[in-house]
């Protein structure tokens, strides 16, 4: 539990946690698949690793991001235009 | 006695004296109508009874809106016409009962029952989550997340690892929020 990369990680699930309540696909699905995703790699130590998998984890968290706005364009764009 | 006054400017007096009066609300307004009804002149003369003046008062004190700005205008009210006759039982908007130890209790227990992976029967005031109640440290993150949400307010990671027991949580929001009792 001494690992200096422990609250990066809880961090980053946080954030993703908060990302995931939009999730077109329901906030419970997204909180499901998430938990697994950190609970799979949970005994990983090697502190290199573990970096790797955060900067993996912001990427995500990037993309949702992405995916809102693309949403969000559409719908704007849908009330805007007819075609 | 102020016979001479008139019957406006004498009111508001009279309901600070008998604010505290547990008269009906009905019978004062019925009683406020036959005033009403009968000629000003002879009000004017009877209003100096203390018959009249416990009748009349809860019915004035009626028109007084009631919020927390009433008892500071208190004093400025004489003369000025009254607001409106709704606002006895009505809140303010954005008006929360409140906090004390035991809603603030109340309500962190009522959130963690209804989290899915905690049995409402294991759960007391002092358990651990890890523990007792057998959840490890996302499961934690999750709990401090709807202890956010429930009471509007962020709290910073290095403190949220920290709260493992929900008389914890309770006390941290107490401190918060400035809740002493």
């Amino acid at each position: 539990m001494a690992n200096p990369l422990r609250a990066e990680v809880v961090r980053l699930y946080k954030n993703l946690l908060y990302l995931g309540r939009e999730y077109p696909k329901g906030s419970d699905y997204f909180r499901d698949r998430l938990r697994s995703a950190f609970t799979k790699n949970k005994l990983v130590q090697d502190p290199a690793q573990i970096q790797e998998m955060i900067a993996r984890g912001e990427y995500v968290a990037r993309e949702l991001e992405a995916l809102y706005y693309l949403r969000k364009y559409r719908a704007m764009k849908k009330r805007y235009y007819e075609e | 006695m102020r016979v001479a006054e008139p019957l406006t400017r004498l009111l508001p007096r009279v309901a600070r004296r008998e604010l505290q009066s547990p008269l009906s609300v009905m019978a004062a307004r019925v009683l406020t109508q036959c005033l009403r009804s009968l000629s000003r002149p002879s009000l004017r003369l009877c209003s100096g009874s203390p018959a009249v003046r416990a009748a009349v008062g809860p019915a004035a004190a009626l028109h007084r809106p009631v919020s927390f700005a009433a008892s500071s205008r208190r004093t400025r009210w004489l003369g000025q016409s009254p607001v409106s006759s709704v606002g006895v039982l009505c809140r303010q908007y954005g008006d929360l009962p409140p906090l004390t130890l035991e809603t603030i209790k109340g309500r962190v227990m009522y959130v963690l029952k209804l989290y899915d992976k905690i049995n409402p029967e294991r759960l007391v005031t002092s358990s651990h989550f890890m523990k007792d109640l057998g959840l490890d440290s996302l499961d934690q993150v999750e709990i401090i997340m709807a202890m956010e949400d429930e009471f509007g307010f962020e709290i910073p990671d290095a403190e949220a690892e920290k709260l493992m027991t929900p008389e914890e949580i309770v006390q941290y929001i107490a401190d918060k929020k400035d809740v002493y009792e």
